[in-house]
């Protein structure tokens, strides 16, 4: 009997593994012309085996979805800060798509210095926080470790002067996250949650807790914790009301694709895996009013599909659940 | 009857002082805001001298200007660093916080941290604070190897603004003046945050 329970149990498996191997290197974003194309990492840099698989990873998926820059979301370089530093947990794991033109886009995490501003790659151009446009898009990149009141000040000025469609702020603590070890930066969020309300931020993307979140619409703000392509903290997510979904099982990685007023995301493990995906709808704007957004999830991806190891929420992507 | 009048005397003298003691509180008030004024002017003032002795210091650098090369970066560091802290050889702990702007900067992290408005910036300071937090001095390079404690952004609105050279850091219950470009500890407010008012 018990050896019938272990047939089955290791034919689930199985059959698991296949699924998920079928389900591995699958694109679900559209590709549509003329869009932006991004991936976003945080909390990568500790040179570990596992930062190269990510980026190897990121790399394969680039033959299918040729992204064009990469938004880091900081611990960028965790421990020493020598020049074998920046070679070891940057220039090699990401060579090939540094050789293949990415750029990549930096914010400081708590375990970076101010210095790597001033390192070309990570295009800061020696600014702690600063601002920059692709298409459509614009992007504040900021420095959530030190909000002075000039750099709040900076912020609200750029996003009032902002004529883009879309406006992605992106910075290391995240204003809302389920993750047991550090959680929501509530004092952060009392700052600059006003601004994203009033200038109409559609999306927020953050690490610092080292899994993967998407986090239910807050004010209209959809928010992304991605704080897992290199540090892990498996089994760190708790069920919250917050968690639209989530996955703190394996390392992993986002691609972002832009088109017009819809903003398609899927979220890959280390292994290759689709952990989550869909798509955010840009709402047409009023004048005078922020443009808010809706979410669908499951865009492209294979309907209902669930997988193991999910946080109560899952990481279900049926194509009827709308938010 | 001379009595009577001699009791009233006094209750009307009481009351003339009870009517003018307040005003003269009201004055005494005064210099002491102007004394935190004083205290503040000398803290800009020593600030800004720091920063121009380490502009000064840099100048005899090579400047420092976005490169793909990062050994030129943390060379950069560790020579401003060399150069201060040799220019600044001799300083202690209160050249910078002197002992008046100390006081100044615990009443307004005691009054930023504690009760239930304080309990967001408590908690922003929990959050990160590293288990083990090192000893530090001035002239010390702030350790790479520690991750940086957000400092409460509620906070920084209420101390005074710093140069982009400088920035405020916690380490632990320490609150540091650090130099952002050369890593070092500028000066120190020993066990700024009293204690009790973190776990």
């Amino acid at each position: 009997m018990t050896a019938i329970r272990c047939a089955a149990f290791v034919s689930c498996v199985a059959l698991a593994a296949i699924s998920l191997s079928l389900h591995a290197q699958e694109l679900t974003l559209p590709l549509k012309t003329d869009s932006v194309r991004f991936a976003a990492i945080g909390d990568m840099g500790n040179g570990n085996k596992e930062q190269y698989e990510v980026a190897g990873q990121m790399l394969a998926y680039r033959g299918k979805f040729p992204f064009e820059f990469v938004l880091m979301l900081g611990d960028d370089l965790i421990g020493g800060k020598e020049p074998i530093d920046y070679q070891n947990k940057f220039e090699l794991p990401y060579k090939a798509l540094l050789d293949a033109g990415v750029k990549f886009y930096a914010v400081f995490g708590n375990h970076d210095i101010s210095n790597e501003r001033f390192y070309k790659l990570f295009n800061m151009n020696g600014q702690e926080y600063y601002t920059f446009k692709k298409g459509n898009v614009r992007f504040f990149a900021l420095d959530s470790n030190y909000m002075k009141p000039q750099q709040l000040a900076w912020l609200e000025k750029e996003l009032q002067n902002s004529g883009s469609d879309w406006k992605i702020c992106y910075f290391h603590h995240p204003l809302y996250s389920s993750g047991a070890t550090h959680g929501s930066a509530t004092e952060l969020r009392l700052l600059l949650e006003p601004l994203f309300v009033k200038y109409g931020v559609q999306v927020v993307f953050a690490g610092h807790d080292h899994v993967y979140e998407r986090v239910k619409p807050q004010k209209g703000t959809y928010y992304f914790t991605e704080g897992a392509s290199g540090e892990l903290r498996k089994g760190d997510l708790r069920k919250t009301d917050l968690t639209a979904a989530g996955y703190d099982q394996d390392r992993s990685f986002m691609l972002v694709e832009i088109a017009g007023d819809e903003l398609y995301f899927q979220t890959i493990s280390r292994t290759g895996v689709t952990v989550d995906s869909g798509v955010i709808r840009r709402a047409a704007k009023i004048a005078g009013a922020a443009s808010w957004p809706t979410v669908r999830p499951g865009h492209g991806g294979l309907p209902g599909r669930t997988v193991a190891n999910a946080i109560g929420v899952g990481f279900t992507r049926a194509p009827t659940a709308t938010e | 009857m001379k009595r009577r009048i001699r009791v009233t005397r006094l209750l009307l003298w009481l009351s003339v002082l009870a009517f003018v003691a307040p005003g003269f509180a009201g004055q005494a008030r005064v210099p002491g805001e102007s004394e935190e004024a004083r205290d503040l002017k000398t803290f800009a003032d020593r600030v800004q001298a720091y920063v121009k002795m380490q502009k000064d210091l840099e100048a005899s650098l090579s400047t420092l200007k976005p490169t793909k090369d990062a050994a030129q970066i943390v060379e950069h560091q560790h020579a401003l660093a060399r150069k201060i802290a040799d220019a600044r050889r001799d300083a202690r702990q209160g050249d910078i916080f002197t002992h008046e702007v100390t006081e100044r900067f615990r009443k307004i992290i005691r009054k930023a941290f504690q009760g239930p408005e304080g309990r967001l910036a408590r908690r922003t300071i929990q959050q990160d604070t590293p288990f083990k937090v090192p000893v530090l001095r001035v002239n010390d390079v702030y350790p790479e190897g520690i991750p940086l404690t957000t400092t409460p952004p509620t906070l920084l609105l209420k101390l005074p603004e710093l140069p982009p050279e400088l920035a405020y850091r916690f380490v632990g219950r320490d609150l540091t003046l650090k130099d952002i470009k050369a890593g070092l500890i500028v000066d120190i407010i020993p066990k700024a945050i009293p204690r009790g008012l973190l776990l």
